[in-house]
């Protein structure tokens, strides 16, 4: 019989030591059985130490954007960012407007880009004008839309969470929502592969508010009408014509 | 033998099985995290942070899966007897390493935003009418708070001051932290699984643990039943030659604790099967020098009286037997705890 407080026969040590070396063996191929079958977490990117200067047009609402040139491929559109889970909104210089330079370093998957503003004050500071071709067209509709997936955080699933959809990011995504920053909208399967994500707004175009939180990554179907202005897509919605599935 | 609680000195016994723990626990991380990055395009990658809150989830879960089957595995055979022994070494590991789960959780999903991050944790997800919604970080937090608990008692100071049957108590509460762990990951990262690999793991681990424990207390349940006789008061513990020498039965009473009946030699005593230390079953063990001894932590007490030998005061609850046809009987009701209680006799071939 063992017993814990005498010294134990060689044959229990023996069995502990190979016991333990097995047990390590069986522990690492679970362990290693788990990781290779995670599902993937998407292809977004955020590089937090390529900070630069970014040149562009600052677009106040519905959020806060930057249409820039410095992204390639024409004038595109940059979301705005704070660092952690909150907007930049609380934080632009009154009265500024028109060309900025933003420091900030760069997350994007895909098409889609968000900047992540610098802590300090300094992160945005007037620019010389840069042309009229980066102000926005005019809004585009393209008619009703009924679509079925989730609300999304666009700073997580952009690339700053991976995975940055599903319910075990939903806290993250309700915070990244209450503290103002972009939704975006993924169609159910869209959400891991990455594609099309439009900016998801209330029915005036306006950002939704935090009526919404328990809503988001949740499965959902929503419906309302798409808008096409420059190269950001719009999923117009109003709050009561959203359905969790 | 245990008129008092000292600190815990190292052997080399305790230093290859917390060895073999700390083996066990790295080659887990290890694995997962080298086996996620290998097959993981570049680009494709959870990040190191949530790297690290899966594997130590996943290390937890398992761990804690294991420490529950080491209780009926010793029951089933002695062979397992040697993980029972500072199992609290393997339930301590397992709190902390579910503390690094809990604490990057915290720090990842629910820092960086103007909400305090344990206030988020209950309200971000309000879902608490749903199944299906459930807000799974709550019940992590739950199963944390028992792990907490137990953790911090599991020093025998806090056996002495709780009283082992309170003590007992507070640490059978590692199945309702199984549980709300099962629920945590079932409505947490199994649902974010398209993959069966997770809900099969979970499932079959619980389910394991499960049959384990129906198993080994069915077999317990049919030797009960065998010692019921008509004569009142007196239960049928079997033939005194089937008890190995210096080796015990273990009989229930209708009511009361289970009795130890040991044979030494032609003696038979028997005692109470409930070591004072921590519950532990005096009928699993053996005598050594004479003493029952626990198989548990090695604690001693003279058959004849329940009493620990001196300098220790600990005493147990002794019983009266008696031998007819070489068939032991025992009577359910206890004598004092420390009451002296003379052997029956097997009678020697002839």
């Amino acid at each position: 019989m063992f017993i814990g407080w005498a010294t134990p026969s060689a044959a229990t040590r023996r069995g502990v030591l190979f016991g333990g070396i097995a047990a390590a063996l069986g522990a690492a191929g679970i362990a290693g059985t788990l990781a290779a079958t995670q599902g993937p977490p998407g292809d977004g990117a955020w590089d937090q130490s390529a900070v630069r200067d970014w040149d562009g047009l600052l677009v106040r609402a519905p959020y806060p954007m930057l249409r820039t040139r410095a992204l390639g491929e024409g004038v595109r559109t940059a979301f705005l960012g704070g660092s952690g889970k909150l907007s930049v909104a609380g934080r632009l210089p009154a009265g500024l407007d028109g060309p900025v330079t933003v420091r900030a370093s760069l997350i994007a998957r895909g098409d889609h880009a968000m900047l992540a503003a610098v802590d300090d004050d300094a992160w945005i500071r007037p620019a010389a004008a840069q042309g009229d071709d980066l102000a926005f067209p005019a809004p585009v509709d393209l008619g009703e839309a009924a679509l079925q997936g989730e609300i999304l955080d666009a700073k997580c699933w952009f690339g700053a969470m991976r995975p940055g959809y599903g319910k075990t990011h939903k806290a993250c995504a309700a915070l990244c929502a209450r503290g103002r920053l972009p939704l975006a909208f993924c169609q159910t399967g869209a959400c891991i592969t990455g594609g099309e994500a439009p900016l998801f707004l209330d029915a005036d175009g306006a950002p939704h508010t935090r009526a919404i939180l328990p809503l988001v990554a949740d499965p959902v179907l929503a419906r309302g009408r798409l808008v096409q202005v420059g190269d950001v897509l719009q999923f117009r919605v109003a709050p009561d014509a959203i359905v969790r599935l | 033998m245990a008129a008092g609680y000292r600190i815990v000195t190292w052997t080399p016994y305790k230093a290859l099985y917390d060895g073999a723990l700390a083996l066990g626990c790295t080659a887990f991380v290890g694995a997962f995290i080298g086996v996620a990055l290998a097959t993981t395009p570049e680009g494709q990658r959870l990040s190191e942070v949530q790297l690290l809150i899966r594997a130590s989830g996943a290390c937890a879960f398992a761990l804690l899966t294991l420490i529950l089957a080491i209780g009926p595995l010793a029951r089933l055979s002695p062979r397992f007897l040697p993980l029972l022994y500072n199992r609290r070494h393997l339930g301590v590991t397992c709190f902390l390493i579910a503390s690094v789960h809990g604490g990057l959780t915290l720090l990842w999903y629910h820092g960086f935003s103007d909400l305090n991050p344990l206030i988020s944790l209950l309200v971000s997800n309000p879902r608490y009418g749903s199944i299906q919604g459930f807000p799974f970080e709550s019940l992590g937090l739950a199963a944390w708070f028992v792990l907490f608990a137990m953790a911090a008692t599991s020093h025998d100071f806090w056996n002495a001051v709780l009283g082992p049957a309170v003590w007992k108590a507070l640490h059978m509460a590692v199945y309702v932290a199984y549980a709300l762990i099962v629920g945590h990951v079932m409505l947490g990262a199994v649902q974010g699984e398209k993959g069966l690999v997770y809900s099969l793991a979970v499932g079959a681990g619980a389910a394991a643990l499960a049959a384990l424990h129906i198993f080994a207390g069915g077999r317990e349940a049919r030797r009960d039943a065998d010692a019921a006789t008509p004569d009142a008061g007196w239960l049928r513990v079997g033939p005194g030659a089937d008890i190995p020498d210096a080796c015990a039965r273990i009989v229930t009473p209708p009511q009361g604790e289970k009795i130890a009946v040991f044979r030494d030699g032609d003696a038979i005593f028997a005692v109470s099967n409930v070591c004072r230390h921590q519950g532990g079953p005096l009928g699993e063990g053996r005598l050594v020098d004479g003493c029952v001894t626990c198989p548990w932590h090695g604690f001693q007490y003279r058959p004849q009286d329940g009493r620990a030998p001196a300098p220790y005061t600990e005493k147990i609850a002794t019983y009266r037997t008696r031998v007819e046809d070489g068939i032991v009987f025992v009577h359910e009701t206890p004598m004092a705890p420390g009451a002296e209680t003379p052997p029956s006799t097997l009678a020697r071939p002839a």
